[in-house]
């Protein structure tokens, strides 16, 4: 196929102004994290439902070709036809010429994203073939002359209204907007095309090895139709739906109807294993036979997946699609905008593999790494991982656009250069800059200052105040290196003195080392690992100066960096094993304080304190696994934990993407503000900088009354109060198991 | 060959199925808009199918035999009432697609989703499933596996070539706005009659 170039702006601002879209998924994101969880109540351990799939698929892959093997042979030994179409071309000819040879005339199909995936259904076509989706989303995709924009559910949206159009223009008859009577109008005009029917085709939700069987995952029963009523059936499958032996699709069907449609079991799940009987019509009377039946095995790229050591992951989709089900971008903008043949995260992988880097490269940008989707995967595949491993591959190839590689390389790389410009944007910002937020920008600038205060930049950066905060210790009970990150240092440095506040309370000797830069997490997030290899060297040498026994960061992302710097520079003799050391010292700033804290006997649990909700980050909870400390730190402070809705799902900001997707990251920040006002609470607390931004801007200007603070800001308050005789807080002596 | 190959009646009941995980079963399987019956006797179930049928108006059924409805005399029952039944194979190709209901026997229950297991090799069995709008199926109530693992464990023993089905309530769609619609291509009402006594011969 043809690659378009894609306006991606423009799309996105027409799906942002679709109702029906945006009220559909909003409303589909709001009630699936819970249904989900209801269809997993009689499952048993789900993490280890989740552990089984992923092991079973890694085994599977691991020898794809044998497994394909057999699942041929044993198929073949039934009387089926296996094909192996090495692409979209060879499946088609195959089809065509099957259809010819076999007077082929109509065709009913069953689910298949695979013939999507190729784009079977023009090419039928052209070949005067009729195939007619059976499937009632895909026959109204079909008949919109549109793409299916949910793997599932391929008409989410559409409403009723806009179906009722679609089948009156098809039916040519009035069809009232009135779905159980739609239902059956579909019913009814689909009964025909199945008894009718030449050819049958179907996808398949998985392929057994062990006796060549196929397995079919449907509702409504057209899939069975589809498999019965025609004398040829064609099934139209990837590798990665493989499986072994009959009983590994207990281990998928434990899990695919429970995330996919939060259902226990589908209406019919079917095995069909080598021709069955049909009944053909000779002569005016029915006789049985056995049907043909055919398999085409597709590879389409998958088998140049399967070889790669980080990308045989994809293997392990099962395609239930519940990572676009919690996914913040999908479920503002749908499929069609954040996907090429498949959505969201998984589909933009795929993409690259099935369609090229081209496609990919078009709408990759959409994942903000939140990672929410890594939570929920049956297969527990990191997709955004694998999509940052897609950027960088992508860089090493072609190099990243000239503008960005020059900032890259001579300005993030360069660390005098790049805080002299943050000192001269803090100038530069003056004449729009009210208090510590800037609230209107001049002319083109002004969508990202919409619904959101940008931080200003402040006059003097952590680094300038460093000689006032820092105190020696005579006998520190340990020595600390705070990294900052450049936001703590140039937009909040009153949250970097509350991290010295807190830790020099510990009898911590913390001390600033000034060679410091950027983490590097931006350029990375941007697909250049050489330029962060640069960045994690210069860092490396800085934080390791003055030997410290803890490295302490107060935001989670620069965290995970630091400890990124061990793979990152893993082949390289020199900085490797220092790279290693470093990390090992790593430490998030809550946790560890939580422990400090812990040891001293100072975590129970106070009163007094005002009603605080905390904001959960992306990568404090997800990657380095921290939720419960900053609470624990929180309620040892004496606040009164409030909890939101969706206190762990993203605030929008994810780095670039907040500034360069303002569109879609302002509706997802909305979202949080929201859920922070419903616990009527003072204080919106969490452990990221960058959070920080995002929340702090949007509570600015939508609620105001309502004051975001790190968690080391609210500990160093309360350490301030104590130290001015502050009243309260008196421990209830709940200590921390 | 009609079956899949095995007869299934041999895995039951041992110590991993039996009536014990029948009302979860039931619940299951209402929950997902199944209607089931729990009748102690053959008589009771063929009680129960002639009160459904009344109900519903029908005149044309088309019937797979299977041991249980053939102990509680279902065809010969419905003819005494004037009702066309159809049980030859090329009869039901004539006859399944205008027929008021379909009636068949499954081979076990699975508590942990309310499904029934069919085998559904022979082209009548399917057919009898899927086309008419209102489906029936006899069920020895003693037939009836924990979970999805164990029903897997039986399968796999025995599953050489055919084709085989999980049926899990009515046909439904929530394809046009995401609203459950029962009955889309398949029945849009189906109901388990479950007999506690097990017909002679042992198998369902």
């Amino acid at each position: 196929m043809e690659s378009v170039t894609r306006n991606l702006k423009k799309e996105i601002s027409e799906k942002l102004k679709d109702e029906t879209l945006r009220g559909a998924l909003g409303r589909f994101a709001e009630v699936y994290p819970e249904a989900r969880a209801k269809a997993y109540e009689n499952a048993g351990d789900i993490e280890a439902l989740r552990e089984a799939v992923r092991q079973m698929k890694i085994e599977t892959v691991a020898e794809i070709e044998k497994v394909a093997d057999r699942f041929e042979a044993e198929a073949t030994k039934r009387g089926v036809k296996v094909f192996r179409a090495k692409d979209g071309d060879a499946l088609k000819a195959y089809l065509v010429d099957l259809c010819r040879e076999k007077d082929v005339k109509r065709i009913v199909k069953s689910k298949s994203m695979a013939s999507e995936e190729v784009h079977l259904n023009p090419y039928l076509e052209a070949a005067g073939i009729t195939a007619t989706e059976t499937d009632l989303g895909e026959w109204i995709v079909a008949l919109a002359g549109q793409k299916p924009s949910h793997m599932v559910m391929p008409a989410i949206h559409l409403s009723r209204f806009q179906v009722a159009e679609y089948f009156s223009k098809e039916l040519k008859t009035e069809i009232s907007p009135d779905i159980a009577m739609m239902v059956q109008a579909a019913r009814k005009e689909l009964r025909e095309k199945f008894l009718r029917a030449d050819m049958g085709i179907s996808g398949a939700n998985f392929g057994i090895a062990e006796n060549g069987a196929i397995g079919l995952v449907t509702n409504e029963g057209n899939a069975r139709m589809v498999t019965t009523l025609p004398r040829i059936h064609v099934v139209i499958i990837g590798y990665e739906k493989l499986i072994p032996t009959i009983k590994d699709a207990a281990t998928i069907l434990k899990v695919l109807p429970r995330s996919a449609t939060c259902q226990l079991m589908t209406s019919y799940t079917t095995m069909i294993s080598g021709p069955t009987p049909t009944m053909v019509k000779k002569g005016g009377k029915w006789v049985e036979e056995v049907k043909e039946m055919h398999i085409i095995l597709l590879d389409n790229g998958r088998l140049r997946a399967a070889k790669d050591e980080k990308f045989k992951e994809i293997f392990q989709c099962v395609r239930c699609a519940s990572c676009l089900n919690v996914c913040p971008v999908y479920t503002l903008i749908g499929g069609h905008v954040y996907g090429h043949i498949y959505a969201g995260g998984i589909g933009a992988i795929l993409t690259a593999f099935l369609h090229g880097m081209k496609e990919f490269e078009q709408f990759h940008e959409l994942c903000i790494g939140c990672r929410r989707c890594t939570t929920v995967c049956p297969g527990k595949i990191d997709i955004p991982g694998l999509i940052e491993e897609l950027r960088i591959r992508k860089v090493k190839d072609k190099g990243l656009p000239f503008f960005l590689k020059k900032t890259f390389e001579n300005v993030i790389a360069n660390r005098k250069l790049f805080h002299s410009l943050l000192r001269l944007a803090a100038l530069g910002q003056k004449p729009f800059q009210e208090g510590r937020l800037i609230r209107h920008l001049p002319l083109f600038f002004a969508g990202l200052a919409k619904d959101r205060s940008l931080p200003a930049i402040s006059d003097e950066p952590l680094r300038d105040r460093i000689g006032r905060i820092a105190r020696t210790s005579a006998y520190p009970d340990k020595r600390v290196a705070f990294f900052s990150g450049c936001t703590i240092d140039f937009v909040f440095p009153e949250t970097g003195e509350s991290v010295f506040t807190v830790l020099q309370d510990l009898n911590m000797e913390v001390f600033f080392p000034e060679g410091q830069s950027c983490c590097g997490k931006p350029v990375l997030a941007m697909g250049d690992e050489e330029t962060t290899k640069r960045i994690a060297r210069d860092n490396i040498q800085a934080l390791e100066e003055q030997n410290p026994d803890v490295i302490v960061s107060a935001c989670p992302t620069c965290t995970e960096t630091l400890r990124h710097y061990t793979e990152l520079l893993k082949d390289d003799p020199e900085w490797g094993p220092k790279a290693s050391a470093m990390a090992r010292k790593a430490r998030e700033f809550c946790s560890f304080v939580a422990e400090e804290y812990e040891k001293r006997g100072r975590l129970g649990k106070k009163t007094g304190g005002p009603r605080v909700t905390y904001h959960d980050s992306c990568h404090m909870k997800r990657v380095l696994g921290i939720e419960n400390e900053p609470r624990w730190l929180l309620e040892a402070a004496g606040c009164e934990i409030v909890e939101m809705k969706d206190a762990d799902k993203c605030c929008g900001m994810s780095g670039i993407f907040g500034v360069k997707y303002a569109e879609l990251s302002l509706p997802i920040l909305e979202q949080k503000i929201a859920n922070i006002r419903e616990t009527g609470a003072t204080i919106a607390a969490c452990a990221c900088s960058g959070c920080m931004v995002q929340i702090q801007g949007g509570l600015d200007k939508k609620l105001p009354q309502v004051k975001m603070r790190h968690v080391a800001d609210i500990l160093a308050e309360r350490l301030v109060e104590k130290e001015n005789g502050g009243r309260g807080h008196e421990n209830q002596g709940h200590h921390r198991q | 060959m009609n079956t899949t190959g095995g007869t299934w009646q041999r895995h039951f009941p041992t110590e991993k199925s039996g009536a014990q995980f029948f009302p979860e079963f039931e619940m299951r399987a209402k929950a997902v808009s199944a209607e089931v019956f729990r009748v102690p006797s053959a008589r009771e179930a063929r009680e129960t199918l002639i009160r459904l049928v009344e109900a519903a108006g029908v005149k044309k059924a088309v019937v797979v035999e299977s041991p249980l409805q053939e102990a509680a005399g279902i065809t010969e029952a419905l003819r005494s009432r004037g009702i066309a039944v159809y049980t030859d194979t090329e009869e039901i190709a004539a006859h399944a697609e205008t027929a008021d209901i379909g009636i068949s026997g499954v081979e076990f229950g699975i508590a942990e989703t309310g499904s029934v297991f069919q085998d559904g090799c022979a082209i009548a069995t399917r057919l009898v499933t899927i086309l008419p709008p209102l489906h029936v199926v006899f069920l020895p109530s003693a037939n009836i596996v924990p979970g999805i693992n164990e029903a897997f464990e039986i399968i796999a023993e025995d599953f050489k070539s055919g084709y085989l089905g999980f049926i899990t309530g009515p046909s439904r769609t929530a394809d046009i706005e995401r609203v459950l619609t029962i009955g889309v291509h398949g029945p849009s009402r189906f109901a388990i009659i479950a007999c506690d006594e097990a017909p002679k011969g042992g198998a369902a």
